[in-house]
């Protein structure tokens, strides 16, 4: 499909490169008031505690201090997305190392950490649940004891300190097995990564007289906030304001809740406006890091390389609360599919509490956990079998036409494509060069979210035009992206075009940036705006250039017709005169996807929509003595549907390679006894510009029929592939397979010790 | 506490501030003189969000007390161009699309800018280097990478361009 285009399509720089660049774009972190206080929160150390007492007295009356509060201080609700379980303090229970337990607001940060220090707490503690193991093991504590009487989504299945289990059945796992010449049986496990974002999570609140809350956050769902917030606070949603300045990095890990109900809570207890910001020790003990996970993966194959049948059971540690826990378990039953083509299927996710941070939403929630498992075990298989890899997906893959797993039909399905280039980029046909040295691949699919996005497009007076939009900035360029759609439609200049967003009272209504779904949704909203845009601005063109409407196009930011123009400018002064101006709201909601709902159980996310399909491939070799891995290429086919902005969309797949290859490697939040031991940004590893390698990247273009212009959710997609693709090369390099994340050169050692031996 | 009064040449102008001995640069240059551009995350010189030049070294402000810095020259991204204006590392950062949610660019701007003062030819390893303490977590380090040598090869190219007044 080709089609001419003016703006989208090109790599246009993101509009606001020059704000970034000079100093002078506003982030959540530097967001300041007059007379504001600063605000701390105390978090237990305890993993597992009755909580006794909080003496606040000496605290109270330190200098500088304005508030101390605790439980009784704040309303006593429960709160949560899919399962009410969690408050803003601990009220006598302790369930996780990091929890608050009070909060503390003061005239400077100093005098607010010493509020802190000067805090009594008394607690008895008790056993912890210290991972997923010890929670379902017969006769465990339970974390919430009462859990049955929590308000929780109805399709949930929950059980004891199970919060949900999502599931999928498709045929007959037992018949498939007998149809299968070999059974493959593989455990892998992952550990907690966590976002990274280099802006800490922040949050300013304010009342106003008439009791409304404004609150500056750098939450990725200002929409949600509002909700959520309204909630703990007791109050009807329009008297919380939510208002995004700007955003340093969220990658899932601003979706929940942050800052924004402490500062809400000591501004209203101190009628001073009050900011809390994190620690990197309050970040990476309590925060919303990804779900550490177990996944056991059997699959039946005939001797020629078709798979017959998979039963997989993904268990999520989601620590003390469920948060985004029984959702990401149902995305995970999905990934553990694969984009693979297996009549019969029992695919099991579960999320598990025990007393640790609530766990949650990482880049491709479950994907990259999943996808270390079941694209491991393709080549575990393909070995066995001696198969090439690219063979053995290449003939199991799902193609146009066919269905997923839940019964969806697929279609712009680009997968084969992804897989040949990128094993040709790689040159795959020399896979062992020498050795300690291999290539690996790995594929994948991943969805697009849906959910409904609204704009505001107005023309201004002098024919710029401004986009009014509810969805918030996060780094990815989305809202370049959806402008760049806005412009082309419209028949503007990027550089016309000006972008509000993210502010809960005057913006339209969005899902968030979340999903791979900004640019997508946004950008379909806009063309709906255009449309109505369209009407009005020939309707009025015809009645000022006394032209029949059919004659007239729009055309660089002009209407023309029969040898006459006008400007947009001069229509929009006359509608302001006349009309109140032209403005068009535009909305996208995208449509359901058909499933077969006999397939699944508790499960809150049954279908891939428009999904994306993509294949990494990485060349590396491994130091026989130390382990040490070094990459030398890393290549990435992704089919994108269409390239809004490819240099853009390469920068997502470089920077979310770079983010895959930490969890693949060096990155992992240590836990001893429910406690973290490496709390800090020096032994909690992310790659830096010595360990990333150079990332190539190949666009294969498989339109959707949804998406602006064809294009699907891309933002996601690259952090997924990374821990496999680098596991198979490894193993393919050293003949060593290593089943737990990260691979890190000491394991690597060991393992080739091991062999040695 | 006593404050005491400090003198700080910061980006060409003298800024008399009154501040508490134990506090660090960048809290002086955050609440106090509102040069937000310095950007503040782990307070523990482990990330380089921070990054100011002191006397045209690159340095982290978070762990530099205000005190230390009496009547030296500090150089921060709100100092690099004149307004309106964009250094040649600036514009190369945008060109490239090195930005992502930008929050690393600043350090990471005036890092390069330390390592290109003393380095004018430099080639991609020395880049990598001269960024490791550096963190992004968006970009994946590429565009930063060849933002930086491009604009090695501008600055050589045109030694002046530094000040040169650009379309943006
Ligand atoms: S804030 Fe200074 S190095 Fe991180
Ligand atoms: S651009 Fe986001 S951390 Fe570098």
């Amino acid at each position: 499909m080709t089609q001419v285009t003016r703006i989208v399509g090109r790599s246009v720089p993101r509009m606001d490169a020059p704000g970034k660049v000079t100093g002078t774009a506003l982030y959540a972190a530097d967001f300041a008031l007059p007379g504001m206080l600063y605000g701390r929160v105390l978090r237990s150390h305890e993993p597992h505690a009755r909580l006794v007492r909080l003496d606040t007295s000496r605290a109270a009356r330190l200098p500088g201090v304005r508030a101390v509060i605790t439980a009784p201080d704040v309303p006593d609700v429960r709160y949560g997305g899919s399962v009410k379980d969690e408050r803003v303090l601990a009220r006598d229970r302790i369930r996780f190392a990091g929890q608050p337990l009070a909060a503390v607001a003061a005239t400077s940060p100093d005098a607010a950490a010493a509020a802190l220090a000067a805090i009594e707490v008394v607690c008895e503690p008790l056993v912890p649940v210290l991972d997923v193991a010890a929670a379902l093991a017969p006769g465990a504590p339970l974390v919430h004891e009462a859990w049955a009487s929590y308000t929780a989504l109805p399709i949930l299945h929950r059980d004891r300190n199970v919060c949900n289990r999502a599931r999928i059945v498709v045929g007959d796992v037992e018949r498939g097995f007998v149809e299968a010449d070999r059974i493959f049986e593989n455990r892998f496990t992952t550990s907690s990564v966590h976002q990274g974002y280099t802006e800490p999570r922040a949050a300013v609140a304010q009342w106003d007289s008439s009791g409304l809350v404004t609150v500056w956050s750098n939450t990725q769902l200002p929409f949600e906030i509002q909700t959520t917030l309204a909630e703990i606070l007791q109050l009807p949603p329009s008297k919380v304001r939510i208002i995004v300045p700007g955003i340093g990095g969220g990658f899932g890990g601003k979706l929940r809740i942050g800052m924004e109900h402490f500062a809400a809570l000591l501004a209203m207890r101190t009628g001073r406006p009050v900011k809390v910001m994190t620690t990197s020790e309050e970040e990476l003990t309590a925060a919303y890091p990804r779900q550490p996970a177990i996944v056991e993966v059997k699959t039946g194959v005939t001797n020629d390389g078709r798979l017959t049948a998979r039963e997989a059971r993904l268990w999520f540690d989601t620590g003390a609360f469920a948060g985004s826990g029984p959702g990401v378990a149902s995305v995970a039953t999905l990934m553990l599919a694969g984009p693979y083509r297996i009549p019969n299927l029992l695919l099991e996710g579960f999320a598990v509490y025990t007393n640790k941070t609530n766990f949650g939403s990482f880049r491709a929630p479950s994907g990259p956990q999943a996808n270390f498992a079941v694209e491991s075990q393709m080549d575990i298989i393909a070995d066995a079998l001696g198969l090439d890899p690219l063979e053995l997906r290449l003939k199991n893959i799902v193609r146009e036409g066919e269905e997923g797993p839940t019964g969806q039909v697929l279609t712009a399905v680009g997968l084969e494509e992804c897989l040949r280039r990128a094993a040709d980029a790689i040159g795959w046909r020399d896979r062992r060069p020498r050795a300690g040295r291999g290539k690996g691949i790995a594929c994948g699919w991943w969805t697009t979210t849906g959910g409904s996005s609204g704009v505001y497009v107005k023309i201004n007076p002098d024919g710029t035009v401004a986009l009014n939009t509810g969805a918030a900035e996060i780094g990815t360029a989305a809202l370049t992206g959806a402008a760049q759609v806005l412009a082309e439609d419209l028949g503007v200049q990027l550089a016309d075009i000006n972008v509000v967003s993210a502010d809960t009272l005057s913006t339209p209504y969005d899902f968030g940036a979340q999903g791979s779904r900004t640019a997508f949704a946004v950008g379909n909203a806009c063309r709906a705006a255009v449309a109505d845009l369209k009407r009005q601005i020939l309707a009025l063109a015809s009645k000022h250039l006394g032209v029949e409407e059919h004659a007239l196009a729009l055309r660089e930011g002009s209407v023309v017709g029969e040898g006459k123009r006008t400007t947009l400018g001069e229509l929009a002064r006359i509608s302001q005169a006349s009309g109140g101006g032209l403005i068009a709201h535009g909305t996208f909601v995208a449509p359901p996807t058909p499933y077969d709902a006999k397939r699944v159980e508790g499960h809150v996310y049954p279908a891939f929509h428009s999904p994306s399909f993509h294949a990494h491939a990485a060349d590396l070799s491994v130091d026989a003595e130390t382990g040490e891995i070094t990459i030398h290429r890393y290549v990435v086919a992704q089919d994108v549907g269409f390239a809004v902005n490819p240099a853009a969309i390469e920068g997502q797949i470089e920077g979310g390679v770079a983010q895959g290859l930490g969890q693949a490697l060096s990155e992992e939040i240590v836990y001893e006894n429910g406690r973290v031991l490496n709390a800090n940004l020096t032994d909690y590893k992310m790659p830096t510009t010595l360990d990333v390698p150079r990332v190539e990247s190949i666009l294969v273009q498989h339109p959707t029929l949804v998406g602006p212009f064809g294009a699907k959710g891309v933002g996601e997609p690259p952090n997924i592939e990374p821990p496999a693709a680098i596991a198979n090369a490894v193993a393919s390099a050293t003949g060593v397979r290593i089943t737990t994340l990260p691979i890190t050169a000491e394991k690597v050692a060991l393992a080739l010790r091991a062999r040695a031996t | 506490m006593t404050r005491i009064p400090l003198s700080l040449i910061i980006n060409g102008q003298t800024h008399e501030v009154l501040a508490e001995p134990h506090r660090t640069l960048l809290d002086v240059l955050r609440t106090d003189l509102g040069l937000i551009g310095t950007k503040e995350n782990c307070l523990e010189a482990e990330c380089g969000v921070c990054t100011v030049l002191l006397e045209g070294a690159a340095v982290n402000a978070c762990i530099l007390l205000a005190a230390q810095c009496q009547g030296r020259a500090i150089l921060t991204i709100e100092g690099l161009a004149a307004p309106g204006q964009l250094h040649p590392l600036q514009q190369a950062f945008i060109d490239h699309g090195a930005v992502q949610c930008g929050y690393c660019i600043p350090g990471m701007i005036l890092a390069a800018k330390a390592y290109l003062d003393e380095n004018p030819e430099p080639d991609e390893n020395g880049v990598r280097e001269a960024l490791a303490g550096n963190l992004c977590r968006c970009t994946g380090y590429q565009r930063i990478i060849e933002a930086t040598l491009s604009a090695a090869r501008a600055l050589r190219a045109s030694p002046s361009s530094a000040c040169r007044e650009t379309a943006r």
